[in-house]
C-alpha cells in the first residue's frame, strides 16, 4: 500500500505541472488587467503602467512562468498582485474553514444519506422509498445558495438560533459550531440527497447478486445478509463518490461561502479570477489540485479497508 | 438538542452584548483590495481608509461642499497663488505600530513625505494630480506647497483633503511596514487598524489619542458580504448595523418598510453618461449622434432606475460641483435633446440610414451599468438602431473600452472637480489608445482643450465656472456624450446608529463613521 501511495504521489508532480501551465496560459488569454482591477477607473494610465511594472507583468511571459515555477519548487506560492499578501498566508487563513465546512457537509451527508439509502432500498417501491426519493430529488434540485438563504431566513432571522454571517474562531468551539451549523447543513442536505440515491441504487444492484441469494439460501438472517454481505460491496462506489464530492465541494462551496459570508478557498479563487490576480489564482489552483490528488489517493486507499479483497498492485 | 440550541443562543447573545459599542458595516465586496490610501479606490477600501487617515483639510462630514481644518489648523495662500502654507496641529499622534509601540507625534516631515509619495507614480495611483508641485517643511509644524502655476481653491484644496492622494501617510510607519502597509495601515484617524481576516472582515479599534477626542464607539468592523440577502438578513438580526444597499427604487422602498431600519440615500452620486465614439462610423456623423440623443428619453431611464436614487444629469459636470450645469441652464441653451422620435428618424434618413443601423457594444455584468444600457438599447430600437450588447465581466469591460472597441460606452464615474471630469473625459490628451496620456476620452473629442486649460489656471472663481460651463455647452452641441443621470449611494442602517452629523453627501462613498458616531 505504501509503495502504491508513493507511486501515486510521484505521478502527481507532472499533473500539477500541467495544471500550472494551463492556468498560467488561460488566465493571461482572458481580457482584463490586474493593474486596472487594483487601481479602479480613477487611476491614470501612467499609474496603471507603473503598477503593471511593479507587479512584474511587463517582463516576458517565459520569465514570469519560470520565476513562479521556481517559487513553487521552493515552497513559495508568491504574493497576491492586489493585496500583496503572501498566497501561502492567505491559504493558511482560509483553508481550515474550507476543510471544516467540507468535512461537516460530507459527514452530515454520510450519516443521513447512507441509512436513508438503505431504508429506501429495502423498502423499495413502498411509502418510505417514495418519501426518500422525493426528498432526495428535491435536495438535488435546490441550488446551494437558495437553500442557504432559506435556512438563514428560518433559523437565523426568524428563530435567531444561529448567526447569519462569518466563520467562528477555532479558539472557541461553541462559536465555531454556531457559525458552522447552517452552512454545513446547506451542504449536508445536498450531500444527503446525493448519498441517499447512490446508496439505494448500489444496494439494489448488489441485492440482486447471486452471492446474496446464496447467503439467504444458507439461512442467514436478513440483517446479516444486508449489513455483512451486501452493504460492504455496495458502499465502495458510495465512498468513491463521497471522495469525488469532497474534492468538488472544496472548490464548489463558493456560493455557500458567499451566502454565509465565510472565508474559503473557493471564494478566494473566484475573487482572484474576477480581479485577474494571476499569481493568486495560479497558487490557489495548485493548492486545490494538490488537495484533489490527496483526496483521491485517500479515497482509493479506503477501498482496502471496506473490502479486504482489494489489492494495491 | 434543546440544550445544545440553548447553549448556542446564550453564546450568541453574550457575544453581542460584549461588543455593544462595536459598529459593524457590511459592504458589497468579496474582500479588500488595498488599504494604502494612495491606491484605495473601491468603496469598501475608501471606507476603512477614511476612518484610519486624515488629510490636511477635510470635507465636512456629511457635506462635501464645505472644507474645514483637519491635520492643518489653518492655511494661507500667497498673493500670486503659487505658495500654499499649512500650519499643522500640535499633538497629533500616529497610531502605534511594532517599531513605535506608543506611536509618535506627526510633524511636517510626515506630511511632506506623504505628499511626495502621493505625487510619485510608483507609490500612488493619483500621482497625476500633483504634477507641478513641490513640497517643503518650513519647520516641524509648517508645510509649504509650491505650485508651478496657480490654482483656485476649488481645484487645489481637494488635493490635500481627506480623499485619495490627500490622505497623510506617516513616514516612519510606511517605511517600517513596507509592502505590509497595504493590509496593515497606520494613520492618525479616529480608528486604528487591529486585524484583517481575508475574505471576511477588517477590525478597527478606537484611537484613544485622537486629536478631536476619543471616538464614542469602541471599534468598527468592516465586513465583506457580496450577497445582498445575507447583508439584509444580518441587518435584520442586528449582527451588522449598516449595510451597503442596492441602488434601485424597489429595494429602497422594500427596506424602508422594515421596522427599525433606516435607508440613507445620499450624494454626491456617480454620473451615468453615454459616451458617443466620434471616431467610429456611423457615430462620427453629427446627425446620427443627434438622432441617438432624440431617441433616448432620459426620464424613461430614470423611471426604470428609480426617482429616489437617480437624478437627471444634463451636462458633463454634475450641477453640485463648481462649474456644473443644471438641466434648467441646459434647457435655456436649447440643448436638452428631449425625446422626439420623428426628428430622430428624419436625422437618420438625412445621414443615409433611413432604416437605422446595427452596432455592437460591450457592457459589464454590473447592474448599475447593464440595466440602463439595456434600457437605452430598447429605446434606440424604436428608431431602428439595433444595439447588440455583449455582457462581459467588469475587469474585461474596463480593458475592452480602453482598447476603443465600443461605439457607445456607458460609463459610471465620480470625479472631485469639474476640471477632473472635463480633463479625464473630454481633453484630447485623454483619448483612449491614441491620446498623449490615454485615459477615458471615449468620444475622441478634441474641441474643448483650450477651454479646459484656461479654466484650470483661472483664479477668479466666477470666470472659472463660466469657462467650464462654456466647455460643456460646446460638448453638448457636438454631442460627444449624452449625460443620463446621477446615481446616488444607498445604505441601510439600524435606527440605533447615530452618525453624529447630517448626511447629505460623502466623498468617502459610504456614510462616514467619525469620532461622534455612536450606537444608541
Amino acid at each position: 500500500m505504501v509503495r502504491y501511495a508513493v507511486r501515486r504521489l510521484l505521478v502527481a508532480f507532472p499533473t500539477l505541472l500541467a495544471v500550472y501551465t494551463l492556468v498560467f496560459l488561460f488566465v493571461r488569454v482572458a481580457p482584463g488587467d490586474p493593474a486596472v482591477a487594483a487601481l479602479g477607473d480613477y487611476a491614470s494610465a501612467e499609474a496603471v503602467q507603473a503598477l503593471r511594472e511593479r507587479m512584474g507583468l511587463t517582463v516576458p511571459l517565459w520569465v514570469q512562468y519560470y520565476r513562479t515555477l521556481v517559487g513553487y519548487l521552493t515552497g513559495d506560492l508568491g504574493r497576491s498582485l492586489i493585496t500583496e499578501l503572501p498566497i501561502g498566508q492567505q491559504v493558511a487563513t482560509v483553508l481550515p474553514h474550507t476543510l471544516e465546512l467540507t468535512f461537516a457537509g460530507i459527514v452530515i451527508g454520510a450519516i443521513l444519506g447512507i441509512p436513508t439509502g438503505i431504508l429506501t432500498a429495502i423498502r423499495r417501491n413502498r411509502f418510505p422509498d417514495y418519501i426518500g426519493r422525493t426528498l432526495s430529488l428535491l435536495g438535488l434540485s435546490i441550488p446551494a445558495f437558495y437553500l442557504g438563504i432559506l435556512l438563514i431566513v428560518a433559523f437565523a432571522v426568524r428563530l435567531r438560533w444561529f448567526p447569519v454571517m462569518g466563520a467562528g474562531s477555532f479558539s472557541s468551539i461553541s462559536a465555531n459550531l454556531r457559525h458552522l451549523a447552517l452552512p454545513a447543513l446547506t451542504l449536508g442536505i445536498i450531500m444527503t440527497s446525493f448519498v441517499t440515491r447512490m446508496t439505494r441504487s448500489c444496494l439494489l444492484n448488489v441485492l440482486n447478486e447471486e452471492y446474496v441469494r446464496t447467503a439467504r439460501a444458507k439461512g442467514l438472517r436478513e440483517q446479516t445478509v444486508l449489513y455483512f454481505h451486501a452493504l460492504r460491496n455496495a458502499l465502495i462506489p458510495v465512498v468513491s463518490v463521497l471522495g469525488v464530492q469532497a474534492a468538488v465541494l472544496i472548490g464548489d462551496s463558493v456560493m455557500t461561502e458567499i451566502v454565509f459570508s465565510r472565508p474559503g478557498l473557493g471564494r478566494l479563487m473566484v475573487q482572484a479570477m474576477m480581479q485577474r490576480d494571476y499569481i493568486a489564482l495560479q497558487g490557489l489552483i495548485i493548492i486545490y489540485g494538490t488537495l484533489v490528488i490527496l483526496i483521491n489517493l485517500f479515497t482509493d486507499l479506503s477501498y482496502g479497508i471496506i473490502d479486504p479483497r482489494v489489492r494495491y498492485e | 438538542m434543546r440544550l445544545l440550541v440553548g447553549i448556542l443562543c446564550v453564546g450568541t447573545l453574550l457575544t453581542f452584548v460584549g461588543q455593544a459599542q462595536i459598529l459593524r458595516i457590511a459592504f458589497d465586496a468579496a474582500d479588500l483590495k488595498t488599504l494604502d490610501p494612495h491606491y484605495a479606490a473601491a468603496t469598501m477600501d475608501r471606507a476603512v481608509v477614511d476612518m484610519v487617515f486624515n488629510g490636511l483639510v477635510r470635507y465636512r462630514p456629511g457635506d462635501i461642499t464645505m472644507f474645514e481644518p483637519d491635520l492643518a489648523e489653518s492655511w494661507e495662500v500667497s498673493t500670486d497663488g503659487l505658495t500654499w502654507t499649512f500650519y499643522l496641529r500640535k499633538g497629533v499622534w500616529v497610531h502605534p505600530f511594532p517599531e513605535a509601540p506608543e506611536g509618535y507625534e506627526l510633524t511636517s516631515e510626515d506630511v511632506v513625505f506623504s505628499l511626495q509619495k502621493a505625487a510619485d507614480k510608483d507609490t500612488s495611483a493619483y500621482a497625476g494630480e500633483y504634477v507641478g508641485m513641490t513640497f517643503a517643511a518650513v519647520d516641524s509644524y509648517t508645510v509649504q506647497i509650491i505650485l508651478d502655476k496657480p490654482l483656485s481653491s476649488w481645484l487645489f484644496l481637494p488635493k490635500v483633503a481627506d480623499y485619495a492622494g490627500g490622505f497623510i501617510v506617516p513616514k516612519r510607519a510606511y517605511e517600517a511596514l513596507g509592502s505590509r502597509f497595504a493590509t496593515n495601515p497606520v494613520g492618525t484617524g479616529p480608528f486604528q487598524f487591529a486585524e484583517y481576516v481575508p475574505s471576511q472582515k477588517v477590525r478597527l479599534v478606537r484611537n484613544e489619542k485622537y486629536f478631536r477626542g476619543a471616538p464614542l464607539l469602541a471599534g468598527v468592523e468592516v465586513w465583506y458580504m457580496p450577497d445582498v440577502t445575507a447583508r439584509l438578513s444580518a441587518l435584520v438580526t442586528g449582527e451588522v448595523h449598516i449595510i451597503e444597499g442596492v441602488r434601485e427604487q424597489a429595494w429602497v422602498e422594500a427596506v424602508k418598510r422594515m421596522p427599525g431600519v433606516v435607508v440613507d440615500v445620499f450624494g454626491p452620486g456617480e454620473t451615468e453618461v453615454l459616451h458617443l465614439n466620434m471616431s467610429k462610423d456611423p457615430i462620427s456623423d453629427l446627425r446620427v449622434r443627434q438622432a441617438i440623443a432624440y431617441a433616448i428619453s432620459r426620464e424613461e431611464v430614470i423611471t426604470a432606475i428609480g426617482a429616489d436614487v437617480a437624478e437627471p444629469l444634463c451636462a458633463a459636470v454634475p450641477p453640485y460641483l463648481a462649474g456644473g450645469l443644471t438641466c434648467a441652464e441646459v434647457a435655456e441653451k436649447g440643448l436638452l435633446y428631449e425625446l422626439n422620435l420623428d426628428l430622430a428618424r428624419n436625422l437618420l434618413a438625412a445621414a443615409g440610414y433611413p432604416q437605422g443601423f446595427e452596432i455592437g457594444a460591450y457592457i459589464t455584468e454590473r447592474a448599475s451599468y447593464r440595466k440602463p444600457f439595456e434600457n437605452v438599447q430598447a429605446q434606440l430600437a424604436r428608431v431602428g438602431i439595433r444595439l447588440n450588447i455583449t455582457v462581459v465581466d467588469h475587469s474585461s469591460f474596463h480593458t475592452l473600452i480602453r482598447q476603443d472597441v465600443n461605439p457607445l460606452v456607458h460609463y459610471e464615474a465620480w470625479r472631485p472637480s469639474a476640471d477632473a471630469f472635463l480633463t479625464r473625459f473630454y481633453h484630447s490628451a485623454s483619448i483612449v489608445v491614441t491620446g498623449a496620456k490615454p485615459d477615458t476620452n471615449f468620444s475622441h473629442v478634441t474641441s474643448v482643450d483650450s477651454l479646459i486649460e484656461a479654466a484650470r489656471y483661472e483664479l477668479d472663481a466666477t470666470r472659472q465656472a463660466e469657462l467650464w460651463k462654456e466647455a460643456q455647452v460646446q460638448l453638448l452641441e457636438e454631442l460627444a456624450s449624452y449625460p443620463l443621470y446621477v446615481l446616488k449611494f444607498v445604505f441601510a442602517r439600524s435606527e440605533k446608529v447615530e452618525y453624529g452629523y447630517e448626511l447629505k453627501s460623502s466623498l468617502a462613498l459610504y456614510p462616514q463613521v467619525t469620532e461622534l458616531t455612536r450606537l444608541k
